[in-house]
């Protein structure tokens, strides 16, 4: 009896799924949505729009004119990350051209250095284009490395120089070469796998809606678990391929490395997907509009997933309200879990609070979205 | 055996009675008609009888079942054909019918013979593999009223299946919902083509909300526009026809285009005697044809008496 009602309910997921397998044959742009375009914006963001700076244009003002602050000017260029563009005479004529656009940063030794660094206690004043934000940290963090690295030399025995603040020793330890790539997968995973599976599912069950097929189906004894079920099904299968196909592009384009627990990896997949399904659902079910379920979508996904992730601006430099409303954000703990995995090598020892939270959105999510979603009409 | 019980059933949107207080019966295998136009409340009650849609007052059993109560015993025993246009268009008819027959729990070979089998009966055999989307408006509905039946349920509920449809293939779908009938399937079909209602064995007239006539077609007509319809057709006939209203036996004049309808008490007057009184007036040559009175006099009579009722 159980077994048999099981088996109904069974037949009637797979007829769903399979019918939605159908819609999708019929309209292969959903495929080419989830699979290619991931890849494709994956390979424009790796290559073309690297976080990763370097040949960094520096202008200088050497106002000492001594051998120890040469010897800084040529630390400073050796690594080819900064070249020295510009030699001004005065920090006002290297700042002209600097708004200019032409350099990124003005490095002035001031009268002075060379005493200074043999008494202990020499500044330098190194003055950053704050325009772009992700370039201006860069070059703090390089500037402050390579003078970390150069001031022993300098002076010897004294440690006139500031440390390092500790940021800049963490990304050098998983990410020793401060390689976008490995950085920018993980949060891209994350933001393409939200927008198409939230995009896929708001729409294909608005459209049931708007159709009036949605009627149609209420008036048959399917019940709305398996109309979830049997409509979620094959997008979490196209997710889940999309997941390794993203993983695939970053291993083998960029090198990303799988370090940790695949198995975590792939749970920590499969519970994302299953909110970001849930939350389209969601949608669909309240505005039972196509284009609207698109606008909602998209705002809902792409927003967050690309701005309260770590994707693009780390967690911890946000301000304190949004870095609050980040924890509502499922896309920042499977950005965790993936940075964790793939670079860190972390297992579910670690990860766990992220799985569980991940966990805790799907659940509450499909609640919300069922609680909605009642196979009336009223 | 009523299959379709239903007593003092109403609807309200907010403030709005869209069914106000509706009470029939529906026996089993027979072929109920609910007219109205549009906005009257069909759908509302058909969704209602569907368990799509919770009464707000009144009691319906469809197939034995309390719809309020039991909504899902209901669904399993009925097939629903919706109003707005409810197949899947961009997947073949043999999807739309293997899926809808999926939904009601059909699977494996006695599936596909059964699809076969009503392939054959709706005359859809030779567009089995067509995207149905592609297919004329007149065999989308039989798709649609093969996907409703597929599971051979006892009562089917159609929502102005024949809306849009050319009159030859209305005709060939009446001729399906009479071999459906035949076979002991009640059908519960609403329309706002009154030709077709005559295919009913009961009708069932709605204005507002409120059922205001529920009767055969013949009885209708009977009671509603009872005697003989004239129609005349001459020079000068209007300036005639304003004297012809107060005559005895007269029982209405309703002028349209360059003609006129009158209908007759034949029992009080007789056809050559209209025509004998308009030619003295001066209504010649005369035209004029004798029919028997039709549903759309019915309705038209209930639609009136309806407004007039609430004057
Ligand atoms: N969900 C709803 N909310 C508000 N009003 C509705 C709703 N459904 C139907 N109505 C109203 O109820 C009335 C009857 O509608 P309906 O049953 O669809 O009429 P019919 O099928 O006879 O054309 C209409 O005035 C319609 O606007
Ligand atoms: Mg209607």
């Amino acid at each position: 009896m159980v077994a048999s009602t099981f088996g109904r309910s069974g037949g009637r997921i797979l007829a769903i799924a399979g019918k939605e397998v159908l819609h999708i044959r019929r309209d292969p742009r959903t495929l080419y949505l989830a699979l290619a375009m991931p890849v494709v914006m994956l390979v424009l963001f790796g290559f073309g729009i690297s976080f990763d700076v370097d040949h960094l244009e520096l202008a200088v003002v050497d106002q000492d004119g001594t051998w120890a602050s040469r010897e800084l000017v040529r630390q400073f260029t050796a690594s080819k990350e900064f070249v020295v563009s510009t030699e001004s005479p005065s920090p006002e004529q290297a700042l002209r051209d600097a708004r200019r656009g032409h350099v990124v940063a003005v490095l002035v030794l001031p009268k002075g250095f060379a005493r200074a660094v043999s008494s202990g206690g020499a500044q330098v004043q190194l003055l950053v284009d704050g325009a772009d934000g992700n370039t201006a940290t860069q070059v703090l963090a390089k500037a402050q490395a390579l003078i970390q690295v150069a001031s022993p030399r300098l002076a010897g025995e004294g440690a006139p120089l500031p440390a390092p603040p500790v940021e800049v020793r963490i990304r050098t330890l998983f990410n020793p070469g401060g390689r976008s790539a490995l950085f920018v997968v993980p949060g891209l995973a994350a933001y393409l796998l939200a927008i198409v599976a939230v995009l896929m599912t708001a729409l294909t069950v608005a459209r049931e809606w708007e159709r009036g097929s949605m009627e149609q189906l209420f008036a048959t004894p399917v019940g709305r678990m398996e109309i979830v079920v049997g409509k979620l099904l094959p997008y979490l299968c196209i997710g889940l391929a999309q997941v390794l196909l993203v993983l695939t592009a970053g291993a083998w384009v960029f090198s990303v490395p799988i370090r940790g627990s695949l198995p975590v990896l792939g749970l920590g997949a499969l519970l994302f997907l299953i909110g970001m399904l849930g939350q389209g659902l969601l949608i669909s079910v309240v505005t039972r509009n196509q284009v609207v379920a698109t606008q909602v979508a998209t705002l809902t996904s792409m927003l967050p997933s690309m701005l309260l992730s770590g994707f693009i601006f780390p967690i911890s430099n946000l301000p304190a309200p949004l870095r609050l409303l980040s924890t509502l954000i499922p896309a920042r703990y499977f950005v965790s879990v993936l940075r964790g995995v793939l670079l860190r090598g972390n297992g579910l020892e670690v990860l766990w609070p992220q799985l569980g939270a991940l966990a805790l959105f799907a659940l509450l999510i499909l609640a919300a979205a069922m609680a909605r979603f009642q196979r009336r009409l009223d | 055996m009523n299959v379709i019980e239903v007593e003092h059933l109403s609807r309200r949107f907010g403030d709005f009675k869209a069914v106000d207080d509706v009470s029939f019966t529906v026996g089993a295998g027979e072929i109920f008609g609910y007219l109205g136009a549009n906005g009257a409340g069909k759908s509302t009650t058909i969704r209602m009888l569907c368990g799509l849609l919770q009464p707000s007052g009144g009691h319906a059993r469809v197939a034995g079942h309390d719809v309020a109560i039991a909504p899902e015993r209901v669904k399993a025993g009925i097939g629903y054909m919706s109003q707005r246009f409810s197949l899947y268009l961009d997947l073949t008819v043999r999807a739309n019918l293997e899926f809808f027959a999926a939904a009601y729990g059909g699977h494996g070979a006695t599936l596909r013979a059964a699809i076969d089998a009503m392939l054959e009966r709706m005359q859809l055999t030779s567009v089995r593999d067509a995207v149905t989307g592609a297919l004329p408006g007149g065999v989308q509905q039989r798709v649609a009223l093969a996907s409703a039946v597929m599971h051979r349920p006892r009562i089917v509920f159609l929502d102005e299946p024949t809306a849009g449809v050319d009159p030859l293939q209305r005709r060939s779908f009446w001729q399906l919902i009479r071999e459906l009938a035949a076979q002991g399937t009640t059908v519960f079909v609403t329309t706002h083509y009154m030709d077709e209602a005559e295919n009913c064995a009961r009708i069932g007239i709605m204005v507002d909300g409120r059922l205001v006539a529920l009767d055969t077609p013949e009885a209708l007509k009977r009671e509603h526009a009872p005697g003989r319809v004239l129609d005349v057709r001459g020079p000068g006939l209007a300036q005639a026809l304003d004297g012809l209203r107060g005559e005895p036996g007269v029982l209405d004049v309703s002028r349209f285009g360059s003609g006129a309808t009158v209908r007759v008490d034949p029992t009080r007057v007789e056809a050559q005697a209209v025509a004998r009184w308009l030619r003295a007036r001066g209504v010649e040559p005369l035209e004029m044809e004798e029919s028997a009175p039709t549903l759309d006099d019915v309705f038209l009579a209930l639609t009136a008496s309806a407004q007039r009722g609430e004057d």
